[in-house]
């Protein structure tokens, strides 16, 4: 369906306008999950093993329901669905008989208030058997390492699917005897060996980010409700109910119809509210008890048994020659998944070896299991990670060659119609142009003399370093209907979770599409019994394909609206046009009827007229990838190790920002958590795989203290299927911090560092190693 | 234990109300007092969430009891603005597109608001460092930071 242009330009794409909720959120009255309180309401704790890995001897519960005020005390005996080899954390409703992580639960209490739950978990006795625990990923990788899964239970890839078709990449299984060793692919062209043989200069790093917990600042939140006909409500705090609804009805074994999915206020969620975590066991304890049963965990729990990040290994070898052509690379990726398989395998060994160009390459990449919570997305999953590794690697190889590093990475930085790692070519995309838009900042052109100024007279030491990061935007099925109202306004249905001012830009779409002002448009968020199916809010996919549905969907109900009114007015439909509320005949502005009428009479007793509902349901094949540059202006202070972050800058293809406000708040907080890997962030174990930061306080997220302000600069490179050109903005500006802060320490320092945080202890004994 | 008597003003309103001597003043605000406004995005006084004033000062209702603000005066986000009319602080959060999720904002304006009592006129460390105890993984702070500028600058000066 071609886009019908409007004569007049409507206030809809384009605009930058805050969305309609803010009012509701910056007077509390929004309502997040541990906000619903229903009559009769218990809540719920979970007892959870304080051992990484340990045999269950006995659970006795037998003092604790006898605490008055506990309503029901549930085990896995008490939960008839529950089998072993559990594929996901989800079908891991409670331990059977093994632990595998710290804070896996073992117990579910339901209580008439926290207190009393809370009390309940210490009168009940569980006897462990400890056994040994496999923490470190590169040992638990070797054969003899204490297995973590069951045996014979399969790799979840569907984490990958769920965020990008790129996980269609080919992957050779690779024959293992290791036991914790989920999933390994292989991706490879050209002679290595050859391409090393001919390099004047190779460089060989090893890069490793921890595992980092996405922080969301709403714990997870659950309240489960049954109805007497055996009907499930589940208020979730979700990114997407329609997902949840499936994992829940799969894992409890009841039809999906007999759940309904209430995507209450998000939030946060970062990729970490993908995966139902705990809306089965708070389903249970409700069905149990037949009361209504709230869940919220603590933020010890979210850290210790929440769903991070992987913690990303990647051991890299790049060979270039002299006059900067590339060579060869090689690479082995580890990605650590803790206690259950669902990495995003194949996007790390595609960013590593095909965002820059390399003529050859191979690059072996595994998921192996440890003793510690499973991960789940984290905004741009293993991209921040892969970024570090390939942007410290191309820095440094520009380093060694004494070439200028934008115009290294400008030359071998992909461009629309390279293969990428997997064989398929890549799509439009903005890389190059953001690189280039940065490397005309001030703040780039002026490095030399930013470095020159520091280091004198006690000042610390001063250094400029930019990077390249960017995402391949997931695919999902969805849709959306748009009605017109009796009095000309349109109501705009998805099921689409708003967490970071989406629905804004939704409705903004409809407005161009339809023709009427923004303020005529009213977007709703429906519940999975009433919304059309939609995807998830993840992937950085809202705008690209709910923004499609919503789209079409406009203007389908625009062709549905001219088709009445050319019959009305006896008039040619492609001579119609919307202009101010009205449908016009072009040319002749006092011929027409006004939407409203033409909306009044799809609700009139006895009309003929039907009512205008525009309905879309696209599925989608066509990826748009999304880049952004990032550049950093530091200071380190050379006895201490600490970085002053002075300036920051961030560079964005939105290819077109629907609303340019929302796109800004997506850049400065997706820069800000990129930062926050680069600089503080990292769940730290000891041998026996207790996490030993379990807080806010020691595991260290930014503050507002810590930053300056974050700079935006927009670039639009069209995206040929977006709605308007637009693509996704969300992942993209998490991924190049790391690797510019490497490069500004490296910069400032000659220092080279390839472990993150990159704390002031790691930056002082780089010095003091020198 | 049983519950006990708690009387303090709260959002300008004499208040008495049964808690359990051993809540938190959260607990007592979002469950005994439907005041759901404040937030526990951690519970141990690290993500300031649930941030309120106590007789007019900014603190972390999580690390208190409810009973120790007996006869106290307590102001909550919900007692912010005026009226139903919005304070020039939540106005700006709105107009600035400050919030995202939304979870930390209730905290943080409440935060903000206790600095521009402080110094109505605020410089940009002086704002930084006031939400510095108030935790946002949605917006990077720089919204927010030229919300409160935007806010102290539609502010009547100290004294004037």
């Amino acid at each position: 369906m071609a886009v019908m242009k409007t004569t007049r330009e409507v206030k809809g794409v384009g605009l930058a306008i805050p969305r309609p909720d803010g009012p509701e959120k910056v007077t509390g009255q929004v309502q997040y999950v541990a906000d619903i309180k229903p009559k009769g309401m218990l809540h719920a704790k979970l007892l959870r093993s304080p051992h990484a890995h340990a045999r269950i001897v006995k659970i006795d519960t037998s003092r604790a329901k006898t605490l008055p005020g506990v309503r029901a005390i549930v085990t896995a005996r008490d939960i008839p669905e529950l089998k072993r080899k559990a594929p996901t954390r989800a079908h891991a409703v409670l331990a059977i008989d093994r632990v595998v992580f710290v804070g896996q639960p073992v117990a579910a209490i339901a209580a008439d208030e926290l207190a009393i739950a809370e009390e309940a978990m210490d009168l009940i006795d569980v006897q462990y058997e400890v056994l040994p625990a496999a923490v470190d990923p590169l040992k638990s990788m070797q054969v003899g390492a204490p297995p973590v899964a069951d045996a014979g239970t399969e790799a979840d890839t569907s984490e990958a699917l769920a965020h990008s078709g790129v996980a269609v990449a080919k992957t050779e299984a690779a024959p293992t005897k290791a036991v914790n060793v989920a999933q390994q692919a292989k991706l490879g062209r050209g002679d290595v060996a050859k391409g090393f043989a001919e390099s004047d200069v190779i460089v060989e790093k090893t890069y490793r980010v921890p595992m980092v917990h996405q922080g969301y600042l709403e714990p997870h939140a659950v309240l489960a409700q049954w109805d007497t006909n055996g009907q499930l409500t589940l208020y979730s705090s979700t990114q997407g109910s329609f997902n949840t609804r499936s994992e829940v009805a799969e894992v409890l074994h009841i039809e999906e119809n007999r759940i309904k999915v209430i995507p209450v206020e998000c939030g946060g969620g970062f990729g970490g509210k993908i995966r139902a975590l705990c809306e089965p066991i708070t389903a249970v304890l409700a069905r149990v008890t037949k009361r209504p049963v709230r869940y919220v965990m603590t933020r010890r729990e979210e850290l210790d048994a929440g769903m991070p990040a992987p913690q990303v290994i990647i051991k890299l070898k790049t060979g270039a020659k002299r006059d900067g052509t590339l060579t060869a690379l090689d690479a082995e990726t580890v990605i650590e998944s803790g206690a259950f398989s669902g990495a995003v395998l194949t996007m790390s060994a595609v960013f590593v070896s095909s965002v820059y160009q390399f003529p050859t390459f191979e690059v072996r990449a595994s998921e192996v299991l440890t003793h510690k919570p499973s991960i789940a997305a984290y905004r741009a999953p293993t991209a921040p990670q892969t970024f570090f590794a390939i942007d410290s690697q191309m820095e440094q190889m520009a380093r060694e060659l004494g070439l200028d590093p934008v115009e290294f990475r400008m030359r071998h930085l992909m461009k629309e119609g390279d293969p990428m790692a997997n064989g398929q070519p890549w799509q439009s995309n903005g890389a190059k142009q953001c690189l280039a838009r940065l490397a005309e900042h001030p703040l780039w052109k002026s490095r030399a003399e930013w470095k020159a100024s520091g280091g004198k007279d006690g000042r610390g030491l001063r250094g400029v370093g930019l990077a390249v990061g960017g995402w391949i935007p997931g695919l999902q099925p969805t849709g959306a209907t748009v009605r017109l109202n009796p009095d000309g306004s349109l109501q705009v249905l998805t099921g689409q979770v708003d967490i970071a001012g989406t629905n804004i830009a939704l409705a903004q779409i409809a407005a161009s599409a339809y023709g009427v002002d923004i303020d005529k448009v009213k977007i709703t968020t429906g519940d999975t019994d009433t919304a059309p199916m939609t995807g998830l809010s993840a992937g950085s996919k809202t705008v690209y394909t709910v923004g499609t549905a919503v789209l079409q969907a406009a203007q389908d109900a625009r062709r549905q609206t001219l088709e009445i009114a050319a019959k009305e007015m006896e008039a040619a439909i492609e001579d119609l046009e919307i202009e101010d509320g009205r449908v016009v005949v072009r040319g002749v502005p006092d011929k027409g009827v006004t939407l409203a009428s033409i909306g009044k009479k799809g609700n009139l007793y006895m009309s003929k007229v039907p009512p205008v509902l525009g309905v879309a349901h696209p599925a989608f094949a066509v990826q748009a990838p999304a880049f952004a540059a990032q550049l950093a202006r530091i200071e380190v202070d050379p006895d201490t190790g600490e970085v002053t972050l002075h300036d920051f800058v961030v560079v964005q293809d939105a290819g077109k920002a629907i609303n340019p406000l929302g796109v800004e708040g997506q850049m400065q907080g997706g820069a800000v958590q990129s930062l926050g890997i680069a600089l503080t962030e990292g769940m730290m174990y000891d041998d026996a795989g207790r996490l030993m930061n379990p807080s806010l306080l020691d595991y260290r997220k930014l503050t507002a203290a810590d930053l300056p302000n974050i700079e935006t600069i927009i670039v639009e490179v069209p995206a040929p299927a977006g709605p308007f050109g637009a693509r996704g903005v969300g992942e993209p500006p998490i991924v190049p911090a790391p690797a510019a802060l490497a490069n500004a320490i490296h910069d400032a320092t000659g220092v080279r560092l390839t472990e993150a945080p990159l704390t002031p202890e790691r930056i002082a004994l780089a010095l003091a190693s020198r | 234990m049983s519950k006990q008597i708690l009387s303090c003003i709260v959002n300008g309103e004499s208040t008495e109300v049964l808690v359990q001597p051993y809540v938190t003043l959260l607990d007592a605000l979002r469950e005994d007092l439907g005041l759901t406004g404040p937030k526990e995005g951690c519970g141990t006084g690290d993500c300031g969430a649930c941030t309120i004033h106590l007789d007019g000062e900014p603190v972390a209702s999580c690390l208190m009891l409810a009973m120790q603000v007996r006869g106290r005066e307590v102001r909550t986000i919900e007692g912010l603005g005026t009226n139903g009319t919005l304070h020039p602080l939540q106005e700006a959060f709105v107009r600035l597109g400050v919030p995202q999720c939304g979870f930390c904002i209730p905290g943080a304006l409440m935060a903000a608001a206790a600095l521009l009592n402080e110094h109505p006129r605020p410089t940009e460390e002086q704002i930084r460092y006031g939400i510095a105890g108030n935790l946002c993984r949605c917006t990077g702070y720089t919204k927010m930071v030229a919300a409160i500028t935007e806010a102290a600058g539609a502010l009547p000066a100290k004294g004037a």
